[in-house]
């Protein structure tokens, strides 16, 4: 082969991206520095014909509304630093191909090819999300952990006993996910009610200019003000006989019909949180019912909607643990945005090197200050679990 | 089986001891002990396992549904206090004004083995549950409503007819607010609430609809709803869901048995809270209608959204499939005042009810539950709800599961604390006891509020005059059942944005439901549970919009004929004028909502048409140009008679069917005969139709019947046992067609029984007045004046029918029973119970007249044979059920149906 070829190809892997209807996740590779030398030297070669360039996956994101923030990093933080990597014909920007997928990776192509001259090479969402999860919780230690009362628990899991699982992404949308295997998933379910829902109402109603700041309100709120309680119904009692406390919502914003309050009379907090409280709760209740029916009781949750946030976890926990009586156990992934992107991103290779990948170089995941560097003006303000963080990892090239 | 006579004697003895004897008749055992006068209202011969059933019940010292008619009307009350609705249930019962006294029905009973029953007591029913609806936020409203009909002041045992004194009184209550307004109501009513269990109520209440109305639930699909009839049998499992704040989803197992499987916090609350909050409507019909006008690609972030247009079809979603509820609205530039309050609405109907219909599915997955019941305040009948739940359920089962809807969604919760009253007996009622109908207001209000009820016919003209002229903000009356009509009760009032006609043509009505425990099937059905009544089926828009206008059309005439069979008194002409209003409205309110009242087919149209009559005290619209009709077909009898019994057997059955068939003519439903009618005189016009009766007839069986009746060479006829011969119109055609072919029956030695309508429909004759016509005939003529006596016919006459049947074996009683109906048509699965007891013993039944054996019943199956004869004396009618033209004949013979054999 080649050797231009293969620095062609460690070029492009550098990129992948999962264009959402809200949030633009973006992963790439940062080869450290000495691998990258040597490997534009074209000098490393493994076994079995692998060549292995040490480096980082980073992850960023940004609001699909502003996708120009995106394009802009992409053109300085990637292109850039990969600039001195010359298409074989010389022209560095011409029909470079990138992985993508979403429901962006359509509606934007033309935007991606003509700006920065990117094609995308589309992945399918549900494939990238399986592949991603798939990926991060065989190989990420750590990665999977459970939130109850408060409590967060790192949950190791046995690689031979990974399957089946219930895959719940929060999105815009939710996708239901069944895993049976490597490549074996069924989508099984869904509901509109997710992270659009959140975010879309929670706009309307508080005037709030971004899901942060949306999340940030709920934590404030109290959603007794604005939700129907059993007690509210009952008079302060409990409706014990079907084992429902007088502090269970009965209906999601049901106070709001009695006369006389405005919006303008409720406080943004309530109001958010009452929005947080009815979403997870609901997506926890689906996806259990969903669990029900296929008898898998590990249910991970991913997908940008939770971002770590406690108390949406907390929701969906107890909405798990109370519908399956403490059966059925909510899992969370501490990178579930980037799950779709990730899987693009190992969809570069062959599905037998990405095999190799996983068996044969454990990553390691370090805390990163800042992905980002001064270049960059529009990075997202999104502050959360995984934001500065990467995977240290190598990869396998042919 | 007991014959006649020990049951009547068994009967006595049941009527205190209850219980007793398997198999025997009895009769329902009177209540309310001291007053004399009582009269029981109605008889019911055990027929099968399901009425002993029923009659177990009466075990108890007091009977249960089947209570004395009493002077006064009783009533008594439960309700449903929810969040934002109340739901008051009522039952009333009224006055009989029926008298026991009449020869013929004595010598019915005892002929037929009907004990001391009440044979006018059709239709004085055994009561009516009325069901009403108020605001939560207005429930003074509802204490008033229950304080002016004093409901409160009942027994807590409904059939009992005591007056409680004040302060003493027990309501049955659920709902939340059975807690929380408990005090209000000891404080101005005097009662104390008795907190019945909500999801208890909520269960008993849908198993009782499902099992007792027979077309309770529907199918809603793309806007086409499809009522289904479930087999009581067969209801259990299923799945219950209420969507009322929340949601409740319910598994039912049986009769209280049962368990609440899951639910959700995303329900009707969610709806109009967060509706309310985006869209500043105040009102959740508001806001309902608001979604009709909506879209929601606005605010939904639909799959083709983020797909650029293009379907995510390798899961199945297709473009428009919603990605994202609201998922539009997180774009920067846009604040709340920039969506349309409609399309936003519908945004949030479709999240909520999409999740409902979601939960329910996968509950009803979990337990492999085929039907899912959807009921609550949330749902309203309105159409996009429901079929947005549908959808779900249809979407995520694959078309494995249905969801369905009830007529009475909102009452299910108010109807069983009803049935948690002790001994209410409402448990043992079958969907063929029991009659809905729809009073006046039901077109105009379609059920929302309620304001003081109306104590006469005269308030409730006025009200519908002061409604039909302001169209608005009619918040007050509430018209009250006059004592003397069946059609009304429980009435609700415009909600406040107040058309003439409401314009959520989703929207169905609930009518009041008469309990008529007197009611049979018709036992000679061949296969009940398949038979329908109706031979044209109106959910066809075609048919429905042809006959709606024949009606339409007919309406001037018909007001013209009951104003002036009143004298054309200005009482009478007002009434007349709010009867052409309130029928007018009951055909724009079907038009629109073919389904508003129920399955609707062109029987429940014409019985529509008559209740609206009767609702207006037009009695007998008919009455003169009956008389006169009779009269001069009697006249004209015995020369008939003569004719007749010079030809030979052969020729004159010939000339009998013709004859049937020839004075089918002269019927007032039909406008293009009452064309003819200024033509000539009524002998002139049987003879000119009489000789126009060339065979083949366009149905014509006549062969086969002549050989049943006249055997064939080397086969001797056996004679018919009993024949019931239903009659339809009143003058030529029971006079100078049907007599006559009774005569020839009778002359066989079949017993006869004439089978006329309990209530006039149109110029039907009655079975009131069969007697007299019968004994004007048989002054003439000794079969028919024998007959007569002996069926017990003849006022004057001084022979015992006991004697006479020993006497002679050869001769046969000519006897009259009434049907139990007041429509042109009648429905076999609801017929008198004298008419169910005459049935045991015939083995021929013939159905005469368009009503009763074209409109209906043209299809129906018997366990005996059965001889159809009717002139078609409609176009469309003719060319749609026999491919021929108006006036062309059927007579159509059937031997028995062997399906049921």
């Amino acid at each position: 082969m080649d050797p231009q070829d293969f620095r062609f190809s460690t070029q492009i892997s550098h990129l992948a991206l999962d264009i959402g209807g809200t949030l633009i996740k973006l992963v790439y590779f940062s080869a450290n520095g000495d691998n990258f030398e040597e490997s534009s030297d074209g000098s490393i070669v493994v076994r079995s014909g692998c060549s292995v360039v040490e480096g980082r996956l980073c992850f960023a994101k940004f609001e699909t509304r502003k996708i120009d923030d995106c394009l802009e990093f992409i053109r300085f933080n990637i292109l850039h630093h990969s600039s001195g990597v010359k298409h074989p014909n010389g022209t560095a920007m011409d029909k470079l191909s990138v992985k993508a997928t979403g429901g962006g990776a359509f509606r934007f192509a033309d935007l991606f090819k003509e700006k920065l001259g990117i094609l995308f090479d589309k992945e399918d969402e549900m494939h990238c999300l399986v592949v991603g999860a798939n990926f991060l919780l065989k190989t990420v230690p750590r990665e999977a952990f459970t939130y109850l009362d408060g409590q967060k628990e790192f949950v190791q899991i046995d690689h031979n006993d990974l399957y089946p699982y219930l895959l719940v992404n929060i999105g815009s949308g939710v996708s239901m996910i069944k895993v049976d295997g490597d490549g074996e998933y069924e989508r099984i379910s869904g509901t509109s009610l997710g992270g659009g829902t959140f975010l879309g109402l929670g706009k309307l109603l508080t005037k709030c200019k971004s899901f942060d700041e949306l999340l940030e309100l709920s934590h404030h709120g109290n959603n007794r003000v604005i939700d129907m309680l059993v007690g509210d119904i009952y008079g302060g009692t409990d409706y014990s006989k079907i084992g429902l406390s007088s502090t269970a919502i009965a209906s999601s914003f049901g106070k709001a019909i009695s006369d006389g309050k405005e919006l303008e009379d409720y406080q943004p907090e309530d109001v958010a949180r009452s929005l947080l409280r009815m979403i997870s709760n609901n997506i926890g209740q689906i996806a259990y019912l969903n669990a029900l029916r296929f008898g898998l009781k590990r249910i991970f949750f991913g997908g940008f909607f939770i971002r770590g946030l406690e108390y949406t976890m907390d929701t969906i926990s107890v909405a798990v643990h109370f519908w399956s009586r403490g059966e059925a156990k909510a899992l969370f992934l501490r990178h579930e945005g980037f799950l779709g992107a990730l899987g693009a991103f190992t969809s570069y290779e062959t599905q037998s090197h990405n095999n190799d990948l996983k068996s044969y170089h454990h990553t390691v995941e370090r805390e990163i200050v800042n992905c980002s560097d001064d270049k960059i003006r529009h990075m997202p303000v999104t502050a959360n679990l995984n934001d500065g963080e990467t995977i240290e990892c190598s990869i396998n090239l042919v | 089986m007991a014959g006649p006579g020990e049951a009547e004697a068994k009967s006595q003895a049941c009527a205190c001891a209850g219980g007793g004897g398997g198999g025997g008749e009895r009769d329902m055992a009177p209540s309310a002990p001291g007053t004399s006068s009582i009269h029981r209202s109605g008889s019911r011969p055990q027929l099968d396992l399901s009425k002993a059933e029923i009659q177990g019940n009466f075990e108890e010292r007091d009977p249960t549904i089947l209570l004395p008619n009493q002077s006064d009307d009783i009533s008594h009350l439960a309700l449903d206090i929810g969040g934002s609705l109340i739901k008051l249930l009522y039952f009333s019962r009224h006055e009989d004004y029926s008298n026991d006294d009449d020869k013929r029905k004595r010598t019915i009973k005892e002929r037929l083995g009907i004990t001391n029953g009440n044979l006018r007591s059709y239709p004085v029913l055994g009561g009516r549950l009325h069901f009403v609806k108020f605001e939560t936020h207005k429930i003074n409203e509802c204490l008033d409503f229950i304080h002016s009909k004093q409901l409160h002041r009942r027994d807590p045992y409904p059939w009992s007819s005591k007056t409680l004194p004040l302060g003493t009184g027990v309501i049955k209550v659920t709902g939340g607010g059975a807690y929380k307004f408990a005090d209000l109501f000891k404080e101005r009513l005097g009662v104390s609430i008795e907190k019945e269990d909500e999801m208890h109520c909520l269960v008993s209440g849908a198993n009782f609809l499902l099992k007792a109305i027979r077309h309770e639930a529907f199918t809603h699909m793309e806007g086409e709803k499809e009522f289904v009839q479930i087999d009581p049998h067969d209801l259990y499992p299923y799945l219950l869901v209420n969507v009322g704040s929340g949601v409740s989803i319910i598994k039912v197992d049986g009769e209280g048995k049962f368990e609440r499987v899951s639910g959700t916090n995303v329900g009707g609350g969610t709806y109009w809270g967060l509706g309310r909050l985006l869209t500043k409507c105040k009102s959740f019909d508001e806001l309902l209608e608001l979604s009709q006008k909506g879209d929601n690609s606005a605010i939904d972030m639909l799959v083709g959204d983020i797909y650029g247009g293009m379907d995510y079809s390798k899961i199945g979603l297709s473009a428009s499939t919603i990605a994202s509820s609201f998922g539009k609205a997180i774009s920067e530039n846009k604040e709340l005042e920039d969506y349309r309050p409609e399309d936003i609405s519908l945004s949030l109907l479709r999240m909520i009810s999409y999740n409902i219909g979601q939960i329910s599915y996968l509950n009803a997955l979990r337990f492999g539950l085929k039907r899912i019941f959807f009921g609550g305040f949330f749902i309203r009948g309105h159409a996009y709800t429901m079929d947005t739940i549908s959808f779900a359920v249809h979407f995520w089962s694959k078309g494995e599961m249905q969801a369905m809807f009830l007529r009475h969604e909102g009452f299910l919760g108010a109807m069983g604390a009803f049935m948690s009253y002790e001994k209410h007996g409402l448990d043992d009622l079958m969907s063929h006891q029991l009659v809905e109908r729809f009073p006046m207001g039901a077109p105009y209000t379609g059920g929302n509020i309620h304001g003081p009820p109306l104590g006469n016919l005269n308030e409730k003209i006025s009200w519908m005059e002061k409604f039909v002229r302001r169209g608005t903000e009619i918040t007050a009356p509430v018209p009250m059942a006059p004592s003397k009509t069946t059609g009304l009760g429980g009435f609700d009032v415009p909600s406040s944005r107040g058309s003439a006609l409401r314009s959520d043509a989703s929207a169905l009505n609930v009518g009041v439901l008469h309990l008529v425990p007197t009611l049979e099937v018709f036992p000679l059905l061949a296969d009940p549970k398949m038979y329908e009544p109706n031979t044209i089926d109106l959910s066809d828009q075609g048919e429905r919009e042809y006959w709606l206008k024949v009606l339409s059309e007919h309406l001037p005439d018909l007001v013209d004929t009951a104003v002036a069979s009143e004298g054309g008194t200005e009482d009478a002409k007002r009434r007349g004028d709010a009867f052409a209003r309130a029928f007018s409205a009951h055909l724009a309110r079907l038009m629109e909502e073919p389904a508003a009242y129920g399955k609707l087919g062109l029987a429940n149209l014409l019985e529509l048409r008559e209740e609206c009559l009767r609702e207006f005290q037009f009695v007998d619209a008919y009455r003169s140009i009956k008389l006169r009709e009779n009269e001069a077909s009697l006249a004209v009898l015995p020369d008939l008679l003569e004719e007749l019994d010079s030809m030979s057997e052969e020729a004159r059955l010939l000339t009998l069917i013709e004859g049937v068939l020839a004075a089918n003519i002269f019927d007032w439903g039909s406008r293009a005969c009452v064309d003819l009618y200024h033509k000539g005189t009524i002998i002139e016009i049987y003879r000119m139709s009489r000789n126009k009766m060339q065979r083949p007839w366009r149905v014509d069986d006549f062969d086969a019947f002549k050989e049943r009746m006249l055997g064939s060479v080397g086969k001797q006829p056996h004679r018919h046992k009993r024949a019931l011969l239903f009659v339809d119109n009143s003058g030529a055609d029971v006079i100078l067609g049907m007599l006559p072919l009774a005569r020839e029956f009778l002359r066989r030695g079949t017993e006869v029984v004439l089978v006329a309508n309990s209530l006039p429909a149109l110029n039907d004759v009655t079975a009131m007045e069969l007697p007299d016509i019968v004994a004007g005939a048989a002054k003439h003529c000794d079969i028919l004046r024998r007959a007569a006596e002996m069926g017990g016919l003849l006022v004057d006459a001084m022979v015992n029918p006991g004697d006479g049947s020993k006497k002679d074996s050869t001769s046969a009683p000519l006897m009259v029973v009434e049907n139990g109906c007041g429509s042109p048509c009648i429905d076999l699965r609801q017929v008198s119970s004298e008419l169910a007891a005459a049935a045991k013993d015939a083995d021929l039944v013939v159905l005469e007249g368009m009503g009763r054996a074209l409109h209906t019943n043209f299809n129906a199956q018997f366990k005996c044979e059965a001889l159809k004869l009717a002139m078609v004396k409609n176009q469309r009618l003719a060319e749609k059920l026999i491919k021929g033209n108006i006036y062309d004949c059927v007579c159509r013979y059937e031997p028995p149906s062997l399906s049921q054999m």
